[in-house]
């Protein structure tokens, strides 16, 4: 137990703060990928539940099919690999094909955004088919294009349902960016594996960095939870009324008042 | 007469092999209260969303003030501000307040200003009682309120005419009755409306026109006085013994 408690204490000693500086970094490009996934996401949810009619022109048919076909390769490309794979192919696909040297924190954003934009974007579809399709028609019915429909009604709603997932897939972000020490890239993982390498810690160093990762994903899905039930705002309303004769019973609250006069009243009883 | 505002000839339907409407023909005149009566299934909310183009006809031909609606180039979004849509399960935006619902259209299709439009959607809200409700969200609210609601967004965007698909129908009696005083009383203002609907009393009492339809045909039409006092068909008759009772 004791050679246990020191080898916490000499890993700490050693890379605590390089263990902090690796969580902020995992906890940037999770962030970072997270929200640009999201957007890729939307994207591509968007293009791929355009209706088309019969009467569609002869180009947007084309133009529709292809985009179609284009992200649908793209989802099916970066859902079906391992995203270590991925980072291997991407980062030194760039340097001996394009002679980019990428900073790895750059890739590791590049990386983690198109991936989570490949889980996103199914997310999305499912979250925009999800909305009642009486609410589409009945913006078409007061003469909405289908992009004002989907930026006003339907956009709104489908993020609301779709949030669990999006916290869903930042936690898994966080933990799944470990893969990306392979392209040098300082997160935590990396950072783990330069301590044991040092102080051969394996045990004690992994405590620490389990302890890291669980207070990171515990905080997300804690602060996610907390957006939710802001979004859903509250369930009672204000009557916009002063004739207290259309309040129906159970909309008064008897919460008592404050009154300013109060502390008056004390200090004249005194 | 003057000019009918719409006009269907020979419109026809058909979803696959099943053909819904078949040659139907009629018009509606400014200040007409059209109801359209039929067992379900006889294609009557059919006929009114092709009359929208929510539903794209076969055949046959819409004519919106003498233009062909199903033309090419023909703006169906400005049309559709024109005619509105009232709907049997309210479809009210689950995102937005009451007020929201009612100026959304108006900002994005009408393009008017943010005052303005809110002013008409107050004045509208009024109209069919709502307007205490008007920072209350659509989950809030009961059937009634919704299908009031749902009104306000329609007339919101002051159309030419209203259609009303089965409004009641989603609704207990008591609620009914708040919904068809609303409708009683745009009627009664002069509005264009055509009503797709199984109340017997709201289509006798206020309608200016009575359409009969059965088996994606119209069977007869008539003064609410033809069509309920002397019924010429036997299918009429027989609808109504089942009905009235």
């Amino acid at each position: 137990m004791q050679e246990f408690l020191n080898g916490i204490a000499k890993s700490w000693q050693g890379y605590g703060m390089a263990f902090l500086s690796g969580a902020k970094n995992t906890l940037l490009i999770s962030l970072v990928g997270t929200l640009i996934g999201c957007l890729i996401g939307f994207a591509v949810g968007a293009v791929q539940t355009i209706p088309t009619s019969k009467g569609d022109p002869f180009w947007k048919k084309i133009l529709l099919g292809a985009a179609n076909a284009i992200l649908k390769v793209y989802v099916e490309l970066f859902r079906g690999t391992p995203m270590i794979v991925q980072s291997m192919f991407i980062y030194y696909g760039a340097k001996m094909l394009f002679n980019i040297h990428m900073d790895p924190l750059f890739a590791g954003f590049l990386i983690v955004s198109i991936n989570t934009g490949a889980y996103m974007a199914e997310t999305v579809r499912g979250g925009i088919l999800s909305i009642d399709p009486g609410q589409t028609e009945a913006a078409k019915a007061i003469g909405m294009t289908h992009a004002q429909t989907m930026t006003s009604v339907i956009f709104p709603q489908a993020f609301r349902n779709i949030i669990p997932q999006i916290g869903n897939n930042f936690i898994i972000n966080i933990k799944d960016t470990a893969v990306l020490s392979v392209i040098s890239v300082t997160d935590l993982f990396f950072e783990y594996k330069s301590a044991t390498g040092a102080l051969y810690t394996y045990f004690e160093s992994a405590c620490i960095v389990m302890l890291i990762y669980l207070v990171m994903t515990v905080t997300s899905s804690a602060l996610l939870r907390l957006l939710e039930s802001r979004l859903d705002g509250d369930d009672s309303y204000d009557l916009n009324t002063t004739d207290t004769l259309a309040y129906t019973s159970g909309l008064l609250s008897y919460r008592p008042k404050k009154r300013a006069e109060e502390p008056d009243n004390k200090e004249a009883e005194k | 007469m003057s000019e009918p505002i719409l006009e269907v000839s020979h419109l026809g339907k058909s979803f696959g092999n099943h053909e819904v409407l078949c040659d139907i023909d009629f018009s509606v005149s400014k200040g007409d209260v059209v109801s359209i009566l039929g067992v379900s299934g006889s294609g009557k909310s059919t006929l009114l969303r092709c009359i929208n183009l929510l539903e794209t006809p076969s055949s046959g031909n819409i004519y919106y003030h003498g233009q062909d609606i199903c033309e090419r180039g023909f703006s169906l979004t400005s049309y559709r501000a024109k005619v509105g849509m009232v709907f049997q399960s309210f479809n009210l935006f689950a995102n937005l307040t009451v007020l929201e619902n009612c100026i959304v259209g108006q900002r994005k299709v009408l393009r008017r200003s943010k005052e303005e439009a809110e002013e008409k959607a107050k004045f509208y809200l009024e109209k069919v009682g709502m307007l205490p409700y008007i920072s209350a969200k659509p989950r809030q609210l009961s059937g009634g309120q919704k299908q009031r609601v749902a009104i306000a967004r329609a007339l919101a965007m002051e159309p030419e005419v209203l259609l009303f698909d089965e409004p009641t129908s989603a609704l207990d009696p008591q609620m009914v009755g708040e919904v068809l005083a609303v409708m009683r009383r745009l009627a009664s203002e002069g509005l264009t409306m055509i009503v797709v609907t199984h109340e017997m009393a709201f289509a006798r009492d206020v309608s200016t026109r009575v359409v009969f339809m059965k088996d994606g045909v119209i069977c007869e039409e008539g003064t609410p006085e033809d069509i309920f006092v002397n019924p010429k068909k036997e299918e009429t008759k027989e609808f109504l013994a089942r009905f009235i009772n």
